[in-house]
C-alpha cells in the first residue's frame, strides 16, 4: 500500500492533516498530488495549543508542511479494490505478495489502536 | 497519478483576497495579483499579521503594512481565501461529540 494511493483514495473524505508548526486541519479532501500538497474544503482550523478555532471555506496546503494526515477507515478497503481491479490487469505479477490482511476489512475494532473503534477522538472527524 | 498533475488552482482567487502563512510563523494577508508553479506569490496591498511577543504562535490583530510583496513558493505554507474564514468562538469539535 502506497502513502500518496491511499492519500488520492482519501479523496472526498473527510481528513485530518497536522503541519509540522503543530496547527491541524480538518476538512474534506477535495485533491492531492504527487507532492503531497492538499486542496481541502470547509476547514477547521485548530491552533497548535488547540484553544482557537478558525472555520476557513477552503485551503491549500503545501505537502512539505505536513507531518502527518488522518484519513477514514473506510479508505483502506477502497484502496485494496482499487488494488484488485489493477491486478486483474496484470496478472500473475504482484498477487499474493506481501503479507496483507484478507478481504474485509481492518481489524476488529477490538484491537485498540488509539482510542479504539466507534467515536475516536474529539477532533478526528471534521 | 501523474507528475504533472497539480492540486493548485490559485486562478479563482486571483485578484481575491488570499490569507497566506509562511514557514516560520508569519501570517499575511493580501489580494492576489499573480502566482506561478513553484507557488511563488504576488501580493498587493499585504498587510502582515504580528504575533504576540510573548507566544509567538500566537497571531494577533496587529498588522503591518507591507505593500506589494512577492512571497518564495518555498516558504508558503497554506494559502487559503479571506473571504469566508472567520474565528470561531468555541471549540466546533464539542458540539459535534455532543459533549
Amino acid at each position: 500500500m502506497l502513502p500518496l494511493l491511499l492519500l488520492k483514495t482519501a479523496q472526498k473524505h473527510p481528513v485530518l492533516v497536522e503541519l509540522k508548526n503543530g496547527e491541524t486541519y480538518n476538512g474534506h479532501m477535495v485533491q492531492c498530488d504527487s507532492w503531497m500538497n492538499v486542496h481541502l474544503r470547509e476547514v477547521i482550523c485548530t491552533s497548535k495549543d488547540g484553544d482557537r478555532f478558525w472555520r476557513i471555506p477552503e485551503t491549500y496546503i503545501r505537502g512539505n508542511t505536513i507531518k502527518y494526515l488522518r484519513v477514514p477507515d473506510e479508505v483502506i478497503d477502497k484502496v485494496k479494490e482499487e488494488d484488485y481491479k489493477r491486478d486483474e490487469k496484470r496478472p500473475a505479477m504482484a498477487r499474493g505478495r506481501g503479507r496483507g490482511r484478507g478481504p474485509g476489512g481492518r481489524g476488529d475494532g477490538q484491537s485498540g489502536g488509539r482510542g479504539g473503534a466507534p467515536g475516536r477522538g474529539g477532533r478526528g472527524r471534521g | 497519478m501523474s507528475r504533472k498533475e497539480n492540486a493548485l488552482d490559485l486562478a479563482k482567487f486571483i485578484d481575491k483576497g488570499v490569507r497566506v502563512k509562511l514557514s516560520g510563523g508569519r501570517e499575511v494577508e493580501g489580494t492576489l495579483k499573480g502566482y506561478d508553479q513553484l507557488l511563488n506569490l504576488v501580493l498587493d496591498e499585504t498587510v502582515e499579521y504580528l504575533r504576540d511577543k510573548e507566544d509567538t504562535l500566537r497571531i494577533t490583530n496587529d498588522a503591518r503594512p507591507l505593500g506589494l510583496v512577492v512571497c518564495r513558493g518555498t516558504a508558503v505554507m497554506m494559502v487559503s481565501p479571506t473571504a469566508g474564514t472567520e474565528e470561531l468562538a468555541q471549540n466546533p469539535f464539542l458540539q459535534e461529540d455532543g459533549a
